[in-house]
């Protein structure tokens, strides 16, 4: 990351506080200052939930949980320790990191709606655990004398300016994180989870990384809530309320997205406030009924929130900036070299694999053999089990019986993020770009799990862009390029760890024959580079252009092995393929 | 109210100088007199408590306009009290921002009624108190008077009192009505505050003293959706008392036609709850006059003996069929103020709190026990309390006997 760019993103940060502490200074009404002080905590909370669930796609309807640790914490350590918030604040972090901790070994052996669910459980289960304590009320003492070392301020302004501060901490600390490899970690998780851990990225840590962070944010968020409302009861900072509005401000300003949280909260928090107080005391409940209808309105028209229909909105009126369409030209490919050249020493081996699925014998007994440099193309008709033996081979599934020897070494039982590491790349069937991410962001994705530093992830990844002919749309979202183009930005993401073996998992799928004819160019170039490749295919005829030898699998088991040329001819292939009268008919 | 939307409205669009305007204009504004003084009520009037808050506004209206039509307050040449309702919502922090929204948007506000809740009244007062602006309160934790706040008062006995004091009377109406001591009680309660710190003392020394033995110790979380466990260990139990506390209503409704499925029910064992739930009008919609009849609640305040025309034109003007604690109390609040206005001679919330501190006024025309002063804590001394008890679909007053409007009756086993 260079300095220029990271100024020019604080800008905006720097501009907001500034415009927020003139307002704050200004205004001495105190009940207009409370609702500036309410907009900014709200809003860092909604920034410790964006933390976890807007980056990881991981909802969470349970952040009440860290919020009302740190409420408690903070009103309970100065009810009988007698302690101040300066230095409760900072423990309610501590406490809500491990909270988040704790919450995230168990929780995040769950996904997507099981996971949201289990969340919920949280705050509900400490609700009746401080209810059942007897902290139904609790007050945070009144300092008459040296109030100032206890935050209590006869100055509303001070709460204001303390939770701008804190804002910008979070913002800061989001920011920083957007933008190095925990945050590209944190959305390739988003986008597929398999895909990240094939791509190198230790799923499971950066996870309970980010649920830590989250917690810790809303832990210390809670704690400075209480020492704002003074009163602490379970339903106030553990209730149903308090996860759903972590939620609401982040989805109504825009999730994944720093400033989401802060526009809705700076939207909702003040328009639910004038509702109440014009309209509570002459039409009672009607503003609950207006305010929700609000939210429901704003989320119909803008489903990803505020913040991404305004920018989408813009990028259209400016089309100007998007790049005249480069043909990515392609590199001459080198002509098909003498394949016996290529074949090395066997750097990958299968020995007896099996996996079955209830009575289903998906795979049995397979075994092969590659050997460095060369191009083994895996065939076989739908259903043959070769997806399945490509996911035993890079940890995804684990084999009932059988080895998988890397260099001689058993890899059995490694996640895929540790094969990855030691060096195999991987492709997926189905496409999952992150389509909100330049080309360039998708590739370094998979470039840290090589890469010391940010910069040297970034060289990686421009280098794996060249090596496929993509620099020219580098700059592009994904969402606007062609079906070969992201393929050839998956065969980027993959590169960019540089591996010793790729796994392609039916790249040329989708493509029509002149597309496949590019990609096959750029596969060939990196064997001619030297990598190793494994491609899974389910139609024979690109392939056999391309690769060296083949595996055909039929039933989960080996068929036929082989030189193309003999292994189309067989057959048993042919009958595998086509059935048992067009066998005949060839041999004929 | 009109000018303070406008001004969060700017505030929302970042137009600072309508927000700056009024921030800065408001301490300016008040000058001569007033033919007016404002009186604020903060209670909740939507959300899941807006039907007691609707009940304490009726009591406040009545107040205000009785005071009115007697000449306002005399001392300041006549003048009317306006009463300034805002809602609290319903929750702590909604009910922390009207608190803020009256003490910043009303500066001339003097004196103030509520929050019915005991948590709100909490973050209520928190910000009162900073403001320097009186608030007269009904709720009962004894934490709202316990923080060394200057501004609070409150007019019933706390939690902890009232346990202490209904104890004993309700072992002596069971001697007296029955003819034997009564030695053994079930405990059933919801954990909500108030609940919870009306049985801890209980718990903690009254029952001992009293040589009642505990036989059944229930803790629930509303709402209920069976009582068929609570209930079965009562039966088992056979307790010679039974102290039901619920908060909410169906809780009431769902435990009173369990113990009646059971046998257990009008009177077979004689059952005492502890704060208002079980004696509101509403749980009539629900369950039927027999199904209640004897039931005993040992309540805060009631309208009773010497309110009966406040009893007729609640039930004229608003259509309520009885007198709650939170119409009765608040309407005495009105009273309070008045006098305190009368003294104070001035629409100054200090001057109104001062006079609130030294008043000392005799036997409390509104409030049951005690008088009316408050000690250094800003608790109403002697504050006393009311049973009621439903004796043909009505919740009447049976104790003190100088309010009781009919005679306790003991169900027979």
């Amino acid at each position: 990351m260079t300095k220029a760019p990271a100024i020019r993103s604080l800008a905006p940060v720097l501009l907001f506080a500034a415009a927020y502490a003139v307002i704050a200074v200004v205004v001495t009404n105190s009940y207009y200052q409370l609702m500036l002080t309410l907009v900014l905590l709200w809003a860092c909370f909604g920034l410790s939930w964006n933390l976890l669930s807007g980056y990881t796609g991981l909802v969470s309807f349970g952040h009440a949980a860290f919020f009302g640790i740190g409420a408690y914490t903070a009103a309970l350590g100065q009810i009988h320790l007698d302690l101040s918030p300066w230095l409760l604040i900072p423990a309610a972090g501590v406490f809500g990191g491990l909270a988040g901790l704790l919450i995230g070994v168990p929780t995040f052996r769950l996904r997507s709606h099981y996971f949201a669910l289990a969340m919920l459980a949280y705050p509900l289960a400490l609700y009746y655990v401080f209810e059942w304590l007897g902290y139904q009320e609790v007050t945070l003492p009144m300092k008459r004398e040296n109030a100032a070392a206890y935050m209590q301020f006869a100055d509303p302004r001070i709460y204001t300016l303390l939770a701008l501060a804190l804002l910008v901490g979070v913002v800061l600390l989001t920011l920083l994180i957007e933008r190095s490899r925990f945050g590209m970690a944190l959305l390739a998780i988003k986008q597929n989870e398999a895909a990240a851990e094939a791509a190198g990225i230790d799923t499971l840590a950066w996870k309970l990384r980010a649920i830590a962070l989250s917690g810790a944010v809303a832990g210390a968020v809670g704690a400075f809530y209480a020492v704002v409302q003074l009163v602490v009861t379970p339903v106030a900072v553990f209730g149903m309320l308090v996860s759903a509005q972590a939620l609401t401000v982040t989805m109504f300003g825009g999730v994944g997205t720093v400033w989401g949280p802060v526009i809705g909260a700076a939207t909702l928090i003040p328009v639910a406030e004038i509702l109440h107080a014009e309209l509570g005391a002459r039409f009672p409940g009607i503003q609950g009924v207006i305010y929700g209808m609000a939210i429901v309105v704003v989320i119909l028209l803008a489903p990803e929130g505020i913040f991404w229909k305004v920018r989408d909105f813009l990028r259209r009126r400016r089309p100007a900036e998007a790049t005249p369409l480069p043909q990515a030209a392609p590199a001459p490919a080198p002509a098909a070299p003498a394949r016996s050249d290529r074949a090395g020493a066997v750097i990958l081996e299968v020995r007896g694999l099996s996996r079955s699925f209830g009575g289903l014998r998906a795979v049995q007994d397979v075994s092969f053999a590659v050997r460095e440099g060369e191009i083994l193309g895996i065939i076989g008709p739908n259903g043959a089990g070769k997806t399945t033996a490509f996911n035993l081979l890079n940890g995804f599934l684990r084999p009932d019986a059988g080895e998988v020897l890397l260099d001689g070494r058993d890899m059995v039982g490694r996640k895929p993020h540790v094969l990855c590491r030691a060096g195999v790349g991987r492709t997926f069937q189905v496409m999952r770009p992150f389509a909100r991410m330049t080309v360039a962001d998708n590739v370094v994705v998979g470039a840290y799990v090589r890469a010391a530093s940010d910069a040297e992830a970034r060289m990686l990844a421009d280098d794996a862009i060249a090596r496929v002919g993509l620099t020219a749309v580098a700059g592009r979202l994904a969402a606007e390029l062609t079906t070969r183009e992201l393929r050839l930005m998956e065969l980027a993401r993959a590169l960019a760890g540089r591996p010793r073996i790729l796994l392609l998992d039916e790249t040329l799928a989708g493509l029509g024959p002149a597309e496949a004819a590019d990609v096959v160019a750029a596969i060939r170039r990196l064997a001619a580079d030297g990598i190793t490749i494994v491609i899974i295919e389910h139609t024979m005829h690109a392939m056999v252009r391309l690769v060296d030898r083949f595996v055909v699998l039929d039933h989960g088991a080996v068929l036929v092995e082989g030189a193309p040329e003999t292994v189309t001819r067989d057959p048993r292939v042919i009958e595998a393929y086509l059935g048992r009268k067009w066998a005949a008919h060839a041999a004929g | 109210m009109a000018k303070g939307s406008l001004g969060i409205r700017g505030l929302g669009r970042r137009l600072l100088p309508a927000a700056m305007a009024l921030g800065l204009a408001v301490p300016a504004a008040q000058a001569q007199q007033p033919a007016e003084v404002k009186v604020g009520l903060l209670v909740p009037l939507s959300g899941i408590y807006a039907r007691p808050g609707a009940v304490m506004r009726m009591g406040a209206e009545m107040g205000v306009e009785r005071i009115n039509a007697q000449g306002g307050i005399k001392s300041m040449g006549g003048a009317r009290l306006k009463l300034v309702v805002l809602d609290c919502g319903d929750t702590t922090e909604k009910a922390k921002n009207a608190a803020q929204r009256m003490v910043a948007q009303e500066p001339d506000l003097v004196v103030a009624s509520g929050a019915y809740l005991s948590s709100f009244t909490l973050a209520v007062t928190e910000v009162t108190e900073r403001a320097n602006l009186p608030v007269l309160t009904l709720s009962y934790s004894d934490l709202i008077t316990d923080r060394g706040f200057k501004y609070v008062f409150q007019t019933s006995a706390t939690a902890a009192s009232q346990a202490q004091q209904s104890l004993p009377e309700i072992m002596k109406l069971a001697e007296a009505a029955s003819g034997a001591r009564p030695k053994t009680v079930a405990i059933i309660t919801d954990n909500t505050a108030a609940s919870v710190a009306s049985v801890k003392p209980m718990k903690e020394k009254l029952l001992a003293e009293l040589g009642l033995k505990l036989v059944v110790d229930e803790i629930f979380t509303p709402p209920l959706s069976d009582a068929t466990p609570l209930v079965q260990k009562v039966r088992a139990a056979r307790p010679d008392l039974l102290f039901f506390l619920p908060t909410v209503i169906s809780d009431a409704k769902l435990m009173l036609e369990k113990m009646n499925e059971f046998g257990l029910g009008q009177g077979k064992i004689p059952t005492i709850s502890f704060g208002i739930a079980i004696a509101e009008p509403d749980l009539l919609n629900t369950v039927s006059p027999d199904l209640v009849q004897g039931v005993m609640a040992a309540v805060a305040n009631w309208g009773s003996k010497g309110h009966e025309d406040l009893i007729a034109e609640l039930k004229a003007k608003y259509k309520e069929p009885w007198m709650t604690q939170n119409a009765i109390s608040t309407y005495g609040d009105m009273w309070i103020m008045k006098s305190a206005l009368e003294k104070a001679g001035k629409a100054d919330r200090q001057a109104v709190a001062e006079a609130i501190r030294t008043m000392d006024e005799g036997p409390s025309k509104y409030f049951p026990g005690g008088v009316m002063k408050f000690d250094e804590k800003g608790r109403r001394i002697g504050a006393g309390l009311t049973i009621v008890q439903w004796q043909k679909g009505t919740p009447v007053v049976v104790y003190p006997p100088a309010l009781a409007v009919a005679e306790p009756f003991w169900p027979k086993k």
